[in-house]
C-alpha cells in the first residue's frame, strides 16, 4: 500500500504519539491511564481525522478526550482539550489581545487546510506566543488574569439535563451531576470554533471588560502614611532628573530613588495629598517618559513588622533558656 | 438445539419433575424479557435482564446440587448438558472470590480498555463514594464476594 499516488496537497490525516494537554485537563492523579485511538474522531476545528486520547482526570470526573488536532493546537498554542492557552490558561481571545497577536492564518475551507499543511507544519516557531516580547503592562495583565492553580472543577461531569427537567430515571447511578445550572446564561453559550479563533467568546469578553474597568487601580491605599509611588519599566535611559521633572508638578518631592538594575524607581512625596494627586493624574493620563510606557503603583510600607517580631522571638528564646537554667 | 421433547428423546433422570415448574418459570420470564420494548432504556440496559435471569437460573441449579445437595449427580449433569445452567459460570462460582460472580463478561479483560475486570468486581469498601454502580455489561451493582 504505497503512497506513490498520494497527492502531496491532499489533507493528511494526523497521527500523534502524545497529546498536547494542560495540567488541569490531565487531573490531579499523577498516574493516568490513557487510551489512544488513531484517527478516532474529526478535529472540531479543521475536521481532519486525528489521534484521540482519552483519560480519566481523577475520581468522580468525566472522561476527557482531545477535541482538536495537534496542528490546530500548535497553531494557537492551546490545550487540545480545553482550547485554553498552555502557558496562562486563558482564552485565546484574551491572550491575543494582551499580546497583540493577529493571526494571519486563514479561517475557512481549502485555504485553511493549505495553510495548516504547508506553512504551519514546516515553520513551527512558537516564539509567536513568547511573552517576553510583549509590553510590560500586557504581560502584567496576563499574569494577573492567569490562574495559579489548576481548576479541577472544569473536569466534573456535565449537568444532567434530565434532572433539570425533573425526569432523571437513573437516580443514584446517574453519572451526571444532579445540580441546577448556576452562573450566567450568556456564558453558557459557547462555541468551540469561536473560542479557538478568538471571536465572540463570552468568557473572554467578560475577562477583558473586567481588565478595562479596573484599569491599574490607582486608588489611594488604606495606610495613610504611604506617600510614595513605585514605578516599574524604568529603562536605563530614564534618569532621576526625568522622573523628578514629571512628578514635581504635583507637589514637593522629598526624594527620588532610581534603581536601574531592577528597572524601578521610587518617588517619595513630602505630603500624602501630593502623592494622591500624582496618582490620580497618572491614572487618567498614563505615564510616558522618553516614549516609554511606565507602570505606576503605590509604594509598599517600610517593613517594620518583621524586625519587631525577631526582637520578640529573641526575648522569648532568652526567657525559655533562662527557664531551663533555673530548672537545672 | 435440544429442549424439545419428542417420543424419541430419553426421559430426564428422576427428580426432574420436582424442579420442572421452577425451570418453566425461568423459561417464561426469559421469554417475557426478550419481548420487552426498548423504550426508555439505554442500549446496553436492554440486555441486562437477560443476564440477570441467566444468573438466577444457573444459581438455582448450583444451589440445588452443591449447597443443598437436593438433586443427584445424574440430574445435575443432565441439566448442564441441556443448557438449563451455565457450566462455565458455575465453574467460576466454585472458586474462592468468585462466589457471587454476576456473569462471565465482567471478568473478561479483553472487554476492557486497560485489560482489567469490570467495575462491578470492585468491593464496595474500595469504591469510596457511596455511589451506585451499574456495570455496563450486565447491570450488576457489585459482585465481589465481600459485598
Amino acid at each position: 500500500m504505497s503512497n506513490q499516488k498520494a497527492d502531496p496537497n491532499k489533507q493528511q490525516w494526523e497521527d500523534s504519539e502524545f497529546p498536547i494537554v494542560c495540567e488541569t485537563c490531565l487531573g490531579d492523579n499523577p498516574y493516568v491511564r490513557m487510551t489512544k485511538d488513531s484517527f478516532g474522531k474529526e478535529c472540531k476545528i479543521c475536521s481532519r481525522p486525528f489521534t484521540v486520547f482519552r483519560w480519566l482526570p481523577g475520581t468522580n470526573m468525566r472522561y476527557k478526550k482531545t477535541e482538536i488536532c495537534q496542528t490546530c493546537a500548535k497553531l494557537k498554542n492551546v490545550c487540545q482539550t480545553c482550547v485554553l492557552d498552555l502557558q496562562y490558561g486563558l482564552p485565546v481571545q484574551v491572550r491575543d489581545e494582551a499580546l497583540n497577536i493577529k493571526s494571519e492564518a486563514p479561517n475557512s475551507d481549502i485555504n485553511r487546510q493549505y495553510y495548516a499543511q504547508n506553512i504551519a507544519g514546516k515553520d513551527t516557531d512558537i516564539s509567536h506566543y513568547d511573552a517576553s516580547k510583549a509590553a510590560p503592562e500586557n504581560r502584567d495583565v496576563l499574569r494577573r488574569l492567569a490562574r495559579n492553580e489548576p481548576y479541577y472543577k472544569r473536569n466534573r461531569p456535565h449537568i444532567c439535563s434530565f434532572f433539570v427537567k425533573g425526569e432523571c430515571n437513573r437516580g443514584a447511578e446517574c453519572p451526571f451531576r444532579h445540580e441546577l445550572p448556576g452562573g450566567d446564561a450568556e456564558l453558557a453559550q459557547q462555541n468551540i470554533k469561536d473560542r479557538y479563533y478568538g471571536n465572540n467568546d463570552p468568557v473572554a469578553n467578560k475577562m477583558l471588560s473586567r481588565v478595562r474597568t479596573s484599569g491599574s487601580s490607582l486608588a489611594p491605599p488604606q495606610d495613610k502614611t504611604i506617600s510614595s509611588l513605585f514605578i516599574t519599566g524604568v529603562e536605563d535611559e530614564i534618569t532621576e532628573t526625568d522622573i523628578r521633572e514629571v512628578f514635581c508638578t504635583y507637589g514637593q518631592v522629598k526624594s527620588v530613588v532610581v534603581v536601574h538594575r531592577s528597572k524601578c524607581a521610587f518617588v517619595n512625596y513630602a505630603t500624602r495629598s501630593a502623592a494622591e494627586l500624582a496618582a490620580q493624574n497618572i491614572a487618567d493620563r498614563g505615564l510616558n517618559i522618553k516614549n516609554r510606557a511606565l507602570r505606576v503603583a503605590w509604594g509598599k510600607p517600610r517593613p517594620q513588622g518583621p524586625r519587631s517580631d525577631t526582637r520578640k522571638q529573641g526575648k522569648l528564646l532568652l526567657s525559655f533558656n533562662e527557664g531551663i537554667y533555673r530548672m537545672i | 438445539m435440544p429442549k424439545i421433547r419428542t417420543q424419541r428423546t430419553k426421559r430426564p433422570p428422576e427428580g426432574f419433575d420436582d424442579i420442572e415448574p421452577t425451570l418453566e418459570e425461568f423459561a417464561r420470564k426469559m421469554k417475557e424479557i426478550e419481548n420487552e420494548p426498548h423504550e426508555g432504556k439505554r442500549i446496553v440496559e436492554g440486555a441486562w435482564p437477560v443476564f440477570r435471569i441467566h444468573h438466577q437460573r444457573s444459581r438455582y441449579i448450583y444451589d440445588l446440587y452443591y449447597k443443598r445437595k437436593a438433586i443427584s449427580r445424574e440430574l445435575y449433569d443432565y441439566l448442564i448438558k441441556n443448557k438449563y445452567a451455565d457450566a462455565n459460570l458455575i465453574a467460576k462460582w466454585k472458586k474462592p472470590g468468585f462466589e457471587k460472580l454476576c456473569c462471565l463478561r465482567c471478568i473478561q479483560p479483553r472487554d476492557t480498555n486497560f485489560g482489567t475486570t469490570c467495575v462491578c468486581r470492585v468491593p464496595k469498601t474500595r469504591l469510596q463514594e457511596g455511589k451506585v454502580i451499574e456495570c455496563v455489561h450486565c447491570g450488576c451493582r457489585g459482585c465481589a464476594s465481600g459485598d
